[in-house]
């Protein structure tokens, strides 16, 4: 069975063997599935044995596309890229911008699967038909900005290049995988997968095309709802000055962290807000098939970064103890080179300026310290000195030195940038996010704090409001769509997937494809051992009420943070342990 | 006459041109086909852009030994004429014409209407 809208081919590259190989997609998955986020945890539940190591060769590195990857749909330019993650044990699927996704598409792939360890560094070369395994030597050890430099000049500019940093080779549980320099498939060390397996670098050549059912309907209508939907207020302001924009909203709505979550909200906030940093732009970048552009490309001085995003701007700047647009560019800049997740990197070393502070461990870096922040990025992508300590992430340090009340942290991820005693539906959120501390699979400060339209500070309609949330981004995510399209609708989701695909696609499949996709990633988990016991708060919130801001006063009661597990199983259909019913499991399949 | 004008301030690198372009002409979302490629890219720690699409400055008319291109207030490419030598192509200041199997691509401004200016969203792209 075939669809349109697919390329209906999988390429599979043996690192080990150095062999390349051309298989049908399962297509029975995509049906169930669709596309990459949910298709790619679907293979990986085929196709990943439990127990593995995330770091040996039998974990396999995912690139996966979807039915809208290649066609002019706006803001699905972006590639799925998943692996088991050796941060936290659990599947990991990361999204990245760019135009590495397209061009395999183009090249006439909607997934690349690499297997397997290269014997010695190297990376691959995709062009189209074609598979070559190249020496990576001299690139070794280099910046992840360096080797995209160089590999463009030699190859042109063709090829989509995805690489890694000497913290991916370092096999860093915080390693990033970067393409077009400045775009990132950040979190849960998806870079060190790519570095267990010796590999430098992905270059990808695709000139071929798309074919859909009715193009000319197709298009017409994706015009219209590129104007009519896309290009609206609510979504345009990631143009004007992209996720710079949620600092004040952050900061007024008390979820703004500060030093290492011990508080919230600063009043000198302004002086490191987008309207600063924008100062310096050079230009506006987008992914392919964009449409909204949100990448600020910018330069202070000798640092130069695309962004920074909210979350870098908090976790080098307020949550740090900083207050300087400089440091927190060239924080961005550099662990993007030496290739580490800003996020998780973060929050490790403000923890580890909180040790030093506290006198229970001395790192060598105090709040405040913006030279010594970013000094031990590059310490960790090496592990040397405190770096060598720091480069498995907040929870491995913890275990090794205490101060795991504040390690903030979910099962080895990183907390992302929204404190949740301001937005308690972000603690559940962070608690059962597949992957550990995730923003990205549910997101309640909408709700909760910005729109106002639910009560924050309560556990009561969290698991329903959470749940919800997710469904919406497991769908819209397996259609590789942006989460920058924020108003997309289950109606137009439907309906553009019946356009390019040719088959009919209701509102309710919608719904339960993402239902689906939830349960496909628990199931992964579970088989690995997970279950309610793992999905957790860091003390820190639950024990340590916040002083300052409009969140004042709060914390989380544990029997309240309980509750709302309770109800978020409940709306799931799982056991009071976190478990899934073994039919239900069944039904995945 | 109007042409088609490219405001690089304003392009984000989308491509999304080039996708719709090959959409109408080559029936497939095929931007390695499309009459048009615009895009943006890093070199050496600087935004750069490439920008291809059709001026409308006839050089390729000019060029073509068999008269099989014609310009108005857009190029037509009399398809059964063209002999595919790809001297237009060599002349195009804009590197935009494509010849394959023997015959040459140029864009027609989809007759005084282009869907790559209908598309752009934002306004990098104009016709005027």
């Amino acid at each position: 069975m075939t669809m349109l809208g697919y390329q209906n081919k999988v390429l599979r590259i043996n690192l080990t063997e150095k062999t390349a190989s051309t298989e049908p997609l399962r297509m029975d998955f995509a049906e169930k599935y669709v596309g990459s986020k949910g298709l790619a945890i679907r293979y990986m539940y085929e196709e990943l044995k439990p127990g593995i190591d995330a770091l040996g060769p039998d974990n396999k590195l995912f690139l996966t596309t979807g039915p809208f990857t290649g066609t002019p749909i706006p803001c699905s330019g972006k590639l799925s890229v998943a692996a088991k993650s050796p941060a936290t044990g659990t599947m990991n699927d990361c999204s990245i911008g760019g135009h590495a996704g397209i061009r395999i598409k183009f090249a006439g792939y909607d997934m690349v699967i690499f297997e397997g360890t290269l014997d010695k560094p190297g990376y691959v070369v995709i062009d189209n038909g074609t598979v070559e395994f190249k020496d990576a030597e001299e690139y070794w050890g280099k910046g992840s900005h360096e080797t995209e430099a160089a590999l463009a000049e030699q190859y042109g500019l063709e090829y989509s290049i995805l690489s890694i940093g000497p913290a991916g080779e370092n096999l860093s549980n915080m390693a990033c995988i970067n393409s077009d320099y400045y775009r990132q498939a950040g979190r849960g060390g998806i870079g060190a997968v790519m570095g267990s397996k010796k590999m430098k670098a992905i270059l990808i050549k695709g000139t071929g095309g798309v074919k859909v059912p009715d193009i000319t309907k197709a298009t017409d209508r994706i015009l219209e709802i590129l104007h009519e939907d896309v290009l609206q207020e609510d979504n345009t302001f990631v143009f004007d000055c992209g996720t710079t924009a949620f600092l004040e909203a952050c900061n007024d709505g008390g979820i703004l962290p500060w030093k290492n979550f011990s508080d919230t909200t600063d009043v000198q906030w302004t002086e490191y807000n987008g309207d600063v940093l924008i100062q310096h732009r050079e230009g506006k970048r987008g992914c392919g098939s964009c449409g909204l552009g949100c990448g600020n490309f910018l330069k202070i001085g000798d640092a130069v970064c695309e962004g920074p995003e909210y979350e870098t701007i908090s976790v080098a700047g307020p949550n740090a103890g900083l207050r300087d647009p400089y440091i927190i560019v060239k924080y961005n800049m550099v662990a993007d080179d030496v290739g580490l997740d800003t996020i998780s990197a973060g929050d490790t070393i403000v923890w580890a300026m909180e040790m030093t502070e506290k006198g229970i461990h001395d790192f060598g870096v105090k709040f405040g310290d913006g030279e010594g922040m970013i000094q031990l990025l590059r310490d960790m992508a090496t592990r040397t000195g405190a770096g060598a300590d720091l480069a498995d992430g907040v929870k491995a340090a913890a275990e090794k030195y205490g101060g795991m009340d504040f390690a903030m942290q979910v099962k080895g991820l990183e907390y992302p940038q929204y404190e949740p005693r301001g937005s308690w539906g972000m603690a559940l959120s962070y608690a059962i996010s597949d992957r550990g501390a995730c923003h990205m699979r549910s997101y309640a400060p909408n709700a909760e704090v910005f729109e106002a339209s639910i009560p924050p500070y309560t556990p009561e309609g969290k698991g329903q409001l959470v749940y919800d949330l997710q469904e919406f981004n497991a769908i819209k995510f397996s259609l590789c769509i942006c989460d920058f399209w924020g108003t997309i609708s289950y109606e137009i989701m439907a309906e553009l997937l019946t356009l390019i695909t040719g088959r009919e696609w209701t509102v309710e499949e919608m719904s339960e494809v993402g239902r689906r996709v939830i349960n496909i990633a628990r199931a992964f988990n579970q088989r690995e051992g997970f279950n309610r016991t793992h999905d957790t708060v860091p003390k820190r919130v639950v024990k340590e009420a916040l002083q300052s801001g409009p969140a004042a006063g709060q914390v989380i009661p544990p029997e309240a943070f309980e509750d709302m597990l309770d109800q978020y199983y409940e709306v799931m259909g799982w056991n009071k342990d976190g478990t899934m019913p073994e039919e239900l499991i069944q039904s995945l399949l | 006459m109007k042409r088609l004008k490219f405001n690089k301030a304003n392009c984000i690198g989308c491509q999304l041109c080039s996708q719709v372009c090959s959409a109408y002409k080559e029936g497939e979302y095929i931007p390695s086909k499309a009459r048009i490629a615009i895009e943006t890219y890093y070199d050496k720690g600087t935004l750069k852009y490439a920008d291809h699409f059709c001026i409308l400055c006839g050089l390729c008319a000019k060029a073509c030994p068999v008269e099989a291109i014609h310009v108005t207030d857009h190029i037509e490419v009399e398809m059964d004429v063209c002999c595919g030598c790809g001297l237009c192509q060599e002349k195009c200041p804009k590197n935009v014409i494509k010849i394959r199997d023997e015959k040459a691509y140029i864009c027609d401004t989809c007759g005084g209407d282009p869907k790559c200016v209908k598309t752009c969203p934002q306004n990098a792209l104009t016709f005027e």
